[in-house]
């Protein structure tokens, strides 16, 4: 593989990163070129050395997701996460899948149910003055503060299950990072 | 060696020898993984996430150095974090592979 092709597949392979990222990461590579025809090598063997750029493209990536994860537990960064483990492409990530898919739906229909008990119980709480009279309307207000209270316990509670559930979703991806396997596949690596 | 210990062996020991290069002398990332690559026969392009990851931890700095090959190269240099990491995994190394030499001695 030509210098060109292997640094086109890298960055085919990063470009959903941050473009300031990429380019720092395409640096790297480009400069290990340079260094090694420097020292005698050709682009082929310089290439066939660096290993398959698709698969570093997809560690650099699946590293960067989690990271932001770890530093900042947010929807964007948990959906980063999620999205980086299952872009390693091991083949246990997909027999994983069955169950993955249950759990994920589940979380998100109970945060679905969460939001909606909320609004129902503001709606009650609102509502309160206009019907009945008398001890009726705090009995509506109160009813409706408690509707309001178990959404937002519900939905605290599925936040939690759900950071649970990246962190061990990540803890399983940094398991299947195999940054030397191209140093052991010898004819993936040199195709 | 079964292809799958080999490379968790190897995959252990990578961070420790990059900390034990360093901790001799700052280095840019070519001559680490060309002298890794010779030594324990690793994967090059293998070492830009691992010092990527290191960085991120902490555990190294880069500075740049005008070079005749062509573009400044990037030095690494530990951090403190980094030579205090170093001397637990090291010392953790030698506790580890002294107790294993110890089971392979006894056996035949």
């Amino acid at each position: 593989m030509s210098r060109q092709a292997f640094l086109n597949r890298l960055r085919e392979g990063l470009r959903d990163m941050p473009a300031g990222a990429a380019d720092d990461i395409i640096a790297d590579y480009e400069a290990h070129f340079v260094e090694g025809e420097a020292a005698g090598r050709t682009e082929a063997e310089v290439a066939a050395a660096l290993g398959d750029p698709g698969r570093l493209a997809r560690e650099l990536k699946a590293e960067a997701g989690l990271k932001q994860w770890e530093a900042q537990r947010n929807p964007t960064a948990a959906a980063s996460a999620v999205f980086a483990v299952l872009g390693l492409g091991a083949i246990d990530v997909l027999i994983l899948l069955p169950i993955l898919l249950p759990i994920g739906g589940t979380l998100f229909g109970l945060a679905i149910v969460g939001v909606v008990l909320f609004g129902v119980g503001g709606f009650l709480f609102a509502i309160g003055p206009f019907i009945g009279a008398g001890s009726e309307i705090a009995a509506v207000m109160l009813a409706g503060l408690g509707v309001m209270a178990g959404g937002s316990s519900l939905g605290a509670l599925t936040a939690l299950a759900t950071i649970g559930f990246v962190n061990a979703l990540v803890w399983y991806g940094r398991l299947h990072m195999r940054l030397l396997k191209p140093a052991l596949e010898p004819t993936e690596a040199r195709s | 060696m079964p292809e799958a210990v080999q490379v968790q062996l190897k995959r252990g020991v990578l961070e420790l020898c990059v900390l034990a290069l360093l901790s001799k002398a700052d280095a840019y990332a070519y001559d680490i993984a060309s002298r890794l690559a010779a030594g324990i026969d690793m994967g090059e392009g293998t070492i830009y996430p691992l010092m990527r990851r290191m960085q991120t931890d902490g555990l190294v700095t880069t500075y740049l150095v005008e070079s005749p090959a062509g573009p400044p190269r990037k030095y690494y240099k530990l951090t403190q974090t980094g030579q205090t990491s170093f001397i637990a995994q090291k010392a953790e190394w030698h506790a580890f592979s002294m107790a294993v030499d110890d089971i392979l001695g006894g056996a035949k």
